[in-house]
C-alpha cells in the first residue's frame, strides 16, 4: 500500500451541544481519490474543515504528510489547498487577479509563480472572460475558477467538498477528469459528494458517514458487492434508512 | 512578511473601491465648497457696510453723525427724506440692511440735555450664522453716534478736557494665566484661540474612528457573506498576518481619510473665522497669545497627541474586528458597530460641553473608563500643561489595545470566526443527534 498523506484518527468534532462527528478514522493515500458520502447533515463538511485546518477538533488527531494539523496548522496550510462546498470569489477582482492573487500567495519565486497561473487559466478555462468582474461570473465559472485556485498550486492533499456542485454536465466530467488525473499524477483527493455517479466515476475509495460515525469503507466495488446493491445509491440508500 | 505584503495589497484593493471613495471625497470636498463660499460671505459683509441715513434735522449734530459712521468704517448712503413708513422698503431697494431714520428736532433735544430720538431699521433677510453680523453691526452703528455725540456734548460742557479720557477714565490691562503661564492678553482672545485649536481634533478623530472602524468590520463581514473567508482561512497565512493586514489597511485608509477632512476642515474652519489670528495688541505692544501662554504645542505635545489618537484608532479597529466576527453579512455591521460609535460619542460631546474632571465621580469614573476619552480630552490637557495626564491616558489605552488584540486574535485563531453568530441561527440541516 503507498505511503498515507492523510491520516485522521479518532476525530470528534462538537458544535455546543450538537455532536456532529463522533471518532472517525481513515486515511488517503498518495495517487488515490477519497471520497465521503452520506446523507445531509451526516458530518462531511465538518469533517473536510477540520482537515482543512479552518476547524479544531474536539478530540483526535489529523495529519498531512506526517505533519500533525492540530499542532501545526500553519505548516500543513502550506501543502493542503481547501474549495469549500459554499465558496465565493472577491467580486470586485477579475478572474485573472484572483487566480494571481493565489499564486502571489503560494510562491515567492517568478517562474513557480507564473506556472501557476498559467495552470489555473487552463482548469479554469474562462478564456477571454478571465479578464472580466468574478461578480458577472455565473455560479457554474465561479465555481471553476475556485476548483483552478484549488488545483494550480498542486497540493499534496486537495479537499474538495461537492467539487461539481452548480456546474453543466460537460463542465462537471471535465472537472472530474481533472481531479482524477490529480490524484493519479502523485497528489491524494479528498472529496465529498451527492452525486453516486460521480463518485463511482472518480473516487478509489468511499466512506459511507452516518450521523457522525463512518459506517463502511471500500472501494465502489467492494461497497456494492457487500450490501448486494446494483449501484452507490443502493449502497447509501441501505445505509442511510 | 512577503505574504503580508500580498494580502495587504488585496485589502487595499478592496477598501479602495469608487464605492467606499466617493462618498468620502463628496465630503471632503463639500466642506471644502462651504469653506470658500464662507470666505466670500465674510468678504462680503466687510466690503459692504453701507448704512442708508435719513437726516431731516439736517443741522451740524446730525451732520456729525454721518461722519462718525465714516469713522467708524460705515458707508453713510443718503436716503433723501424717505419717510418713517417707507424706511424698510428704501432699504430693500437699495439692498441695505441698516438704516437710520434721524427726525427733526434732533439737535434741539440734545442741546436741551434730553435723550434724543433716533430711529433705526433693520431689514433681515436670513437666519444663517453669517447674517448674525448684522448685529454687530447695529451695534456698533449705535455705539458710534452715542458715542460721537457725548463727545460733543463733553467737549461743549467741559473745554479744554479730554472727551475720551472721561468717557474711559479707567484703562484695563487684562491678565490671564492658563496652567503655570501667565500673560497680559485679553481673556476672549485666549478662548478663542483654545476653541479654534481644539475644534478640529475631536470632530476628525469622532469621524476617522467610525469611518475606519466600519470599514474593518464591513470586510470581515464581507469575507462571510460573499463566502471567501474560508478560502482564505485555509490558505497559508498566518491568523496575525490576517488580522493585521485587515488592521494596517483600514487604519492606513484611515489615515488617508483623515489628511483628506483635514484639508478639507481646514479650509471650512478658515471660512468660518477668517483664518487664524493669534497677534494682539496690548498696550505694551503686540503679543502672540499663543505663545505668551504656553498655548501653542511643542513637538513632545504634538508626539504625545499624536499617539493618543493613534491608539483611539487601533483600539476602534479591534473593537470593529470583534464586531466583524459576529456580523453574518454587510447589512448588520451596522447595527453592531453602532454601540462603539456611541461609545465614541459620549466623550466626543462631554469634552466638547463640560469639564470632565469636574463632573461627579460617578459620571466621571464611566467616562474616564471609555478609553476614547483620553484622546479627546489629550489636547485641552495639553494647552494646561497636564502632560501627566496624557500620559496615563495613552497607558490605558494601551490597556484596552492589548486586551482587544488578544481576544481579536483569539476569535482567529479559533472556530469561533466560522461558528459565532449573534442572534437566531440559520441552519440548513436538523441536527445530527437529536
Ligand atoms: N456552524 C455550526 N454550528 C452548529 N452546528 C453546525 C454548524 N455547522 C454544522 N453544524 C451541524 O453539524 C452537523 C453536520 O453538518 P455538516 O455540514 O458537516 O453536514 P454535511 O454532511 O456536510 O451535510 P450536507 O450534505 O448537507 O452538506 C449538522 O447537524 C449541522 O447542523
Ligand atoms: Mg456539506
Amino acid at each position: 500500500m503507498p505511503q498515507a498523506v492523510l491520516e485522521v484518527r479518532g476525530l470528534t468534532k462538537a458544535y455546543g451541544q450538537i455532536e456532529a462527528l463522533k471518532g472517525i478514522d481513515f486515511e488517503v493515500a498518495e495517487g488515490e481519490v477519497f471520497a465521503l458520502i452520506g446523507p445531509n447533515g451526516a458530518g462531511k463538511t465538518t469533517a473536510l474543515r477540520v482537515v482543512a485546518t479552518i476547524l479544531r477538533a474536539s478530540a483526535g488527531s489529523v495529519s498531512v504528510e506526517g505533519i500533525d494539523a492540530l499542532k501545526e496548522p500553519d505548516r500543513v496550510r502550506e501543502i493542503i489547498s481547501y474549495l469549500p462546498e459554499e465558496a465565493g470569489t472577491y467580486k470586485s477582482m477579475t478572474g485573472e487577479t484572483y487566480l494571481k492573487f493565489v499564486a502571489n500567495l503560494f510562491y515567492a519565486d517568478p517562474e513557480k509563480r507564473s506556472a501557476a497561473l498559467e495552470r489555473g487559466r487552463v482548469i479554469a478555462g474562462l478564456d477571454e472572460r478571465l479578464g472580466d468582474k468574478s461578480g458577472s461570473y455565473s455560479k457554474g465559472m465561479a465555481r471553476k475558477l475556485l476548483l483552478a485556485r484549488t488545483i494550480m498550486t498542486e497540493p499534496r492533499l486537495a479537499i474538495l467538498d461537492e467539487p461539481t456542485s452548480g456546474l453543466d454536465v460537460l463542465n462537471a466530467l471535465e472537472v472530474r477528469d481533472i481531479v482524477k488525473r490529480y490524484a493519479k499524477g502523485g497528489a491524494a483527493v479528498l472529496l465529498s459528494s451527492h452525486n453516486m455517479l460521480e463518485i463511482e466515476y472518480v473516487s478509489d475509495r468511499v466512506a459511507l458517514i452516518h450521523e457522525g460515525r463512518i459506517v463502511d469503507t471500500g472501494s465502489p466495488a467492494e461497497l456494492k458487492l457487500k450490501h448486494g446493491a446494483d449501484t452507490l445509491e443502493d449502497v447509501f440508500a441501505a445505509v442511510a434508512s | 512578511m512577503r505574504r503580508f505584503l500580498v494580502l495587504l495589497k488585496k485589502e487595499l484593493r478592496e477598501l479602495l473601491t469608487p464605492q467606499m471613495l466617493v462618498p468620502f471625497l463628496v465630503a471632503v470636498l463639500m466642506f471644502a465648497f462651504l469653506g470658500s463660499i464662507l470666505s466670500q460671505e465674510e468678504e462680503k459683509t466687510r466690503s459692504t457696510q453701507s448704512i442708508g441715513v435719513v437726516d431731516l434735522d439736517e443741522t451740524d449734530t446730525s451732520k456729525s453723525i454721518e461722519r462718525a459712521l465714516d469713522n467708524a468704517g460705515f458707508a453713510a448712503v443718503d436716503l433723501g427724506g424717505t419717510a418713517p413708513e417707507s424706511m424698510t422698503e428704501e432699504l430693500r431697494a437699495r439692498n441695505l440692511s441698516i438704516g437710520l431714520y434721524i427726525p427733526e428736532g434732533f439737535e434741539a433735544q440734545v442741546d436741551a440735555g434730553r435723550p434724543a430720538d433716533l430711529q433705526t431699521y433693520a431689514v433681515v433677510r436670513s437666519f444663517s450664522l453669517m447674517s448674525l453680523g448684522q448685529t454687530e453691526m447695529l451695534k456698533s452703528v449705535l455705539s458710534a453716534v452715542s458715542s460721537s455725540i457725548s463727545s460733543q456734548l463733553i467737549a461743549e460742557g467741559m473745554p479744554g478736557t479730554d472727551p475720551d479720557a472721561v468717557k474711559h477714565p479707567v484703562e484695563f490691562t487684562e491678565h490671564v494665566a492658563v496652567g503655570t503661564m501667565e500673560a497680559p492678553v485679553p481673556l476672549d482672545a485666549v478662548y478663542g484661540l483654545i476653541e479654534q485649536q481644539t475644534l478640529f481634533i475631536p470632530i476628525i478623530l469622532f469621524i476617522v474612528i467610525v469611518f475606519a472602524s466600519q470599514m474593518i468590520a464591513t470586510t470581515i463581514a464581507s469575507e462571510k457573506e460573499n463566502k471567501t473567508l474560508e478560502t482564505l482561512l485555509a490558505s497559508p497565512i498566518t491568523r496575525r498576518s490576517l488580522v493585521m493586514a485587515k488592521m494596517v489597511a483600514a487604519g492606513l485608509v484611515a489615515l488617508l481619510s483623515a489628511a483628506a477632512y483635514l484639508i478639507g476642515l481646514g479650509y471650512y474652519f478658515k471660512g468660518l473665522t477668517g483664518g487664524t489670528d493669534t497677534l494682539f495688541e496690548t498696550s505694551s505692544g503686540t503679543v502672540d497669545v499663543a505663545s505668551a501662554l504656553g498655548l501653542g504645542l511643542e513637538t513632545v505635545d504634538w508626539m504625545m497627541l499624536g499617539t493618543t489618537l493613534f491608539l483611539s484608532i487601533l483600539i476602534a479597529l479591534a473593537m470593529a474586528v470583534i464586531i466583524g466576527g459576529f456580523a453574518e453579512s454587510v447589512k448588520s455591521v451596522q447595527a453592531l458597530i453602532t454601540p462603539l460609535i456611541i461609545l465614541t460619542l459620549i466623550p466626543y460631546f462631554l469634552s466638547m460641553l463640560i469639564d470632565i474632571e469636574s463632573t461627579a465621580p460617578a459620571l466621571r469614573a464611566f467616562v474616564m473608563a471609555i478609553p476614547f476619552t483620553h484622546a479627546f480630552t489629550a489636547a485641552p490637557n495639553l494647552f494646561l500643561g497636564n502632560q501627566m495626564r496624557v500620559v496615563l491616558g495613552a497607558a490605558y489605552q494601551v490597556l484596552w489595545l492589548l486586551a482587544l488584540v488578544v481576544i481579536a486574535a483569539r476569535i482567529f485563531s479559533t472556530d469561533r470566526i466560522l461558528t459565532m453568530k449573534l442572534g437566531f441561527r440559520r441552519r440548513r440541516h436538523r441536527t445530527a443527534n437529536p
